[in-house]
C-alpha cells in the first residue's frame, strides 16, 4: 500500500496534460529519427549505427552556421542538406561495397563509422556542450507551468517534415522507385531502375532527417559528441517495436513509447531517469509476442 | 528454310547473341556452354523440363546472374554482365517466373516504375498506358488496387504491361502460363502475338509445348544446361519423337 501511494503521489490531470504534451514533442523527434533508420533498414537491410553520430553531426553543422549567419532556420536547412552529402558520400565509400554480403559486415562498418565521427567530433569541438539557440523563445501559460513555444515549434516542424517524406514516398517518382527497391531489389532493377543510386539517395535521405533532428532537438539540451547515443538507442527500439522498415509502424511507436516513458516519469516510485525502462520493457515484451512488430497487420 | 538457314538467315543481324554461356550457382554448374539467338521481331521458343537451366538463360542474358564464361551481344555490343538497369533502359525487359510484381503498389505504380524514364514525354506515357489498357482492360479497372492482391493471371498481365512500359526491342519471358486456367493461357497466347505483330522480339520460356510451336518461329530444346535440338516450329509438332525424348510428352 505504501508503494502505490508513494507511487500515484502528487499526480494530477495537469501534470497528466503536460506530460502528454511531452511525450508528442519527443515522440515527434524520435520519430525523425526513426524514420531515416527504418527507410535505409527496409531498403538495405543495413542496421545503421552511425545513425545517432549523422543526429550530433548535423547538431554541430546547426551550430556553426547558426554562429557564422546567425539564422536559425539556415542552419536547420544547411545542416540537413550538408549531412545528407555526407551521408551519401559514405554510403558509396562504405556500404555499396559491401551490399550482398554478411549483415554482420555491415553492422561492424556503420559502428566503425559512428566510433570516427564521435572521435572526430570530440577532436574538433572538445568535451563542453554547445548551444543552440532557439528561435522563439516566448512561453505561454499551461497551468502553473510557463510551457516555451518552441517545444510546440520542434513538434510541428518535424510531423510536416516527415509528412513531406510520405507524400514523396506516396507520389514522388523517385519515391516510387524507393518503394519498388524496398520490395523487390532484383525486379526493380529489371524495370530500369539504377538500385545503387537508390540506396544511395535513401541513406542521405535518412541522413539528412537525422541531421534536421539534431538541430531541432539541440537548443533543448546542448550539443555534445555523445548526444546521438541515448538517440539511436531508443530509434532502434521504436524500429523493432513499429516492424522494422514499416515507416507508419516507426512512426507510431515513437509516439506510443515517449508517452509511456512520459507517463512513467509522472510516477512517484521511479525517478525520471529510470523512466527510460519503460521502453526496455516494450521493446521485450514486443519480441516476445509479436516479433514482426506492433504496428504491423498480422500476415495473412 | 531449314532451321540452320534460318539460322544463318539472323545470324548477320541478331538483337540478341548468346555464345558458349557457362552459369554456375555456387559449385553447381548449370549452363554448359548455351549458344542461341533471336532476330529483331522474332519469337523464339525455348523448351525443355525442369531445372535444365531456361530460367538462369534468361537470367544470365539479364544480367542478374554473371555467367563465369562466354559472352551476350545485343545489337552487336558486349553486353554480358551489365548492370540489370542499364539493360532494360536499352530495351530488354524480363518478365520473371514468380512474376515478382510490387505487391504494396498499385497497378498504377508498377506501370510507373517502367515508365518513369526521363525522356518519354507525358503523350507518349499515356499512349503505352493506353495501348496497356486496351489489351488488358482488367488492369485499368484495377489501377488503383495493390498488386498483392490481384488474382495469378490478373499478376501475369501486370507483369507484362509493366515490361511493355519500358517499350522493349526483346522480352524475356519466362513461363507466362505457368499455372493460369485455360482461359488466361489463351489470353496470354494472343499477347504474344500482339507483341510479334508489333515487332517485339520475344525469347520464350514455356512448359507448355503447343501454345510455344504456335507462338514461335524457331525453338531451341535445352537438355542438362546445354542446347540438344534446334528447329523451325513449323517443322516440329507436339508428338515429334525429338520433343517426346527431351520433354518426356
Amino acid at each position: 500500500m505504501d508503494l502505490l501511494q508513494q507511487c500515484f503521489h502528487g499526480m494530477s490531470f495537469d501534470l497528466f496534460v503536460i506530460q502528454t504534451l511531452n511525450g508528442i514533442v519527443t515522440g515527434m523527434i524520435l520519430a525523425l529519427v526513426a524514420s531515416g533508420l527504418t527507410l535505409i533498414f527496409g531498403i538495405m537491410d543495413v542496421v545503421n549505427f552511425a545513425h545517432g553520430e549523422l543526429f550530433m553531426l548535423g547538431a554541430y553543422m546547426g551550430v556553426l552556421v547558426l554562429a557564422t549567419t546567425g539564422s536559425f532556420w539556415l542552419a536547420l536547412i544547411l545542416a540537413t542538406l550538408i549531412v545528407g552529402l555526407i551521408g551519401a558520400a559514405l554510403q558509396i565509400t562504405t556500404l555499396r561495397p559491401l551490399i550482398g554480403r554478411d549483415p554482420l559486415t555491415t553492422i561492424l562498418a556503420t559502428f566503425g563509422i559512428s566510433l570516427i565521427l564521435q572521435n572526430y567530433a570530440l577532436w574538433q569541438f572538445g568535451p563542453v556542450a554547445r548551444k543552440i539557440q532557439e528561435p522563439y523563445t516566448g512561453h505561454f501559460n499551461l497551468f502553473y507551468l510557463e510551457y516555451p513555444w518552441y517545444r510546440l515549434v520542434i513538434a510541428g516542424l518535424s510531423a510536416a517534415i516527415i509528412g513531406g517524406f510520405w507524400m514523396f514516398l506516396k507520389y514522388g517518382k523517385y519515391g516510387i522507385w524507393i518503394r519498388a527497391t524496398t520490395q523487390d531489389r532484383v525486379m526493380a532493377q529489371a524495370m530500369g531502375i539504377p538500385v545503387p543510386w537508390v540506396h544511395t539517395a535513401a541513406f542521405a535521405i535518412g541522413a539528412g532527417m537525422a541531421a534536421a533532428s539534431g538541430v531541432l532537438f539541440g537548443p533543448l539540451v546542448g550539443v555534445n559528441h555523445i548526444m546521438g547515443l541515448d538517440w539511436v538507442l531508443k530509434a532502434f527500439i521504436v524500429v523493432v517495436v513499429g516492424g522494422m522498415g514499416n515507416l507508419g509502424g516507426s512512426i507510431a511507436a515513437a509516439i506510443l513509447i515517449s508517452l509511456l516513458e512520459a507517463y512513467a516519469s509522472m510516477l512517484g516510485c521511479i525517478s525520471p531517469a529510470q523512466a527510460v525502462i519503460v521502453s526496455f520493457v516494450v521493446l521485450v515484451l514486443t519480441l516476445l509476442f509479436r516479433p514482426t512488430g506492433l504496428f504491423v497487420p498480422t500476415p495473412k | 528454310m531449314s532451321a540452320t538457314a534460318a539460322a544463318t538467315e539472323i545470324q548477320n543481324t541478331p538483337l540478341i547473341g548468346v555464345e558458349d554461356l557457362h552459369t554456375f550457382y555456387g559449385k553447381s554448374h548449370i549452363l554448359h556452354g548455351i549458344s542461341l539467338k533471336v532476330g529483331a521481331g522474332e519469337v523464339v521458343g525455348l523448351l525443355g523440363r525442369n531445372g535444365v537451366g531456361k530460367s538462369t538463360t534468361l537470367k544470365t542474358i539479364m544480367g542478374l546472374v554473371r555467367p563465369s564464361q562466354g559472352r551476350v551481344v545485343y545489337q552487336g555490343y558486349p553486353i554480358t554482365s551489365m548492370a540489370p538497369h542499364k539493360l532494360a533502359r536499352m530495351g530488354i525487359a524480363y518478365v520473371p517466373e514468380d512474376r515478382r510484381i510490387f505487391r504494396l503498389l498499385t497497378v498504377m505504380e508498377n506501370l510507373r516504375t517502367g515508365l518513369d524514364r526521363g525522356n518519354v514525354t507525358d503523350a507518349r506515357k499515356r499512349e503505352l498506358l493506353d495501348k496497356v489498357f486496351t489489351y488488358f482492360p482488367v488492369l485499368a479497372e484495377r489501377r488503383d488496387q495493390a498488386g498483392g492482391t490481384l488474382s495469378g493471371g490478373e499478376q501475369q498481365m501486370l507483369a507484362i504491361a509493366r515490361a511493355m512500359m519500358l517499350e522493349p526491342k526483346i522480352i524475356l519471358l519466362d513461363e507466362p502460363t505457368e499455372g493460369l486456367m485455360p482461359r488466361m493461357v489463351s489470353q496470354i497466347s494472343e499477347i504474344i502475338g500482339a507483341l510479334h505483330r508489333e515487332g517485339v522480339a520475344i525469347l520464350l520460356v514455356e512448359q507448355n509445348v503447343p501454345l510455344t510451336l504456335a507462338a514461335s518461329q524457331r525453338v531451341y530444346i535445352m537438355e542438362k544446361g546445354e542446347v540438344r535440338h534446334h528447329a523451325l516450329a513449323s517443322e516440329l509438332k507436339v508428338g515429334d519423337p525429338v520433343i517426346q525424348q527431351y520433354l518426356g510428352i
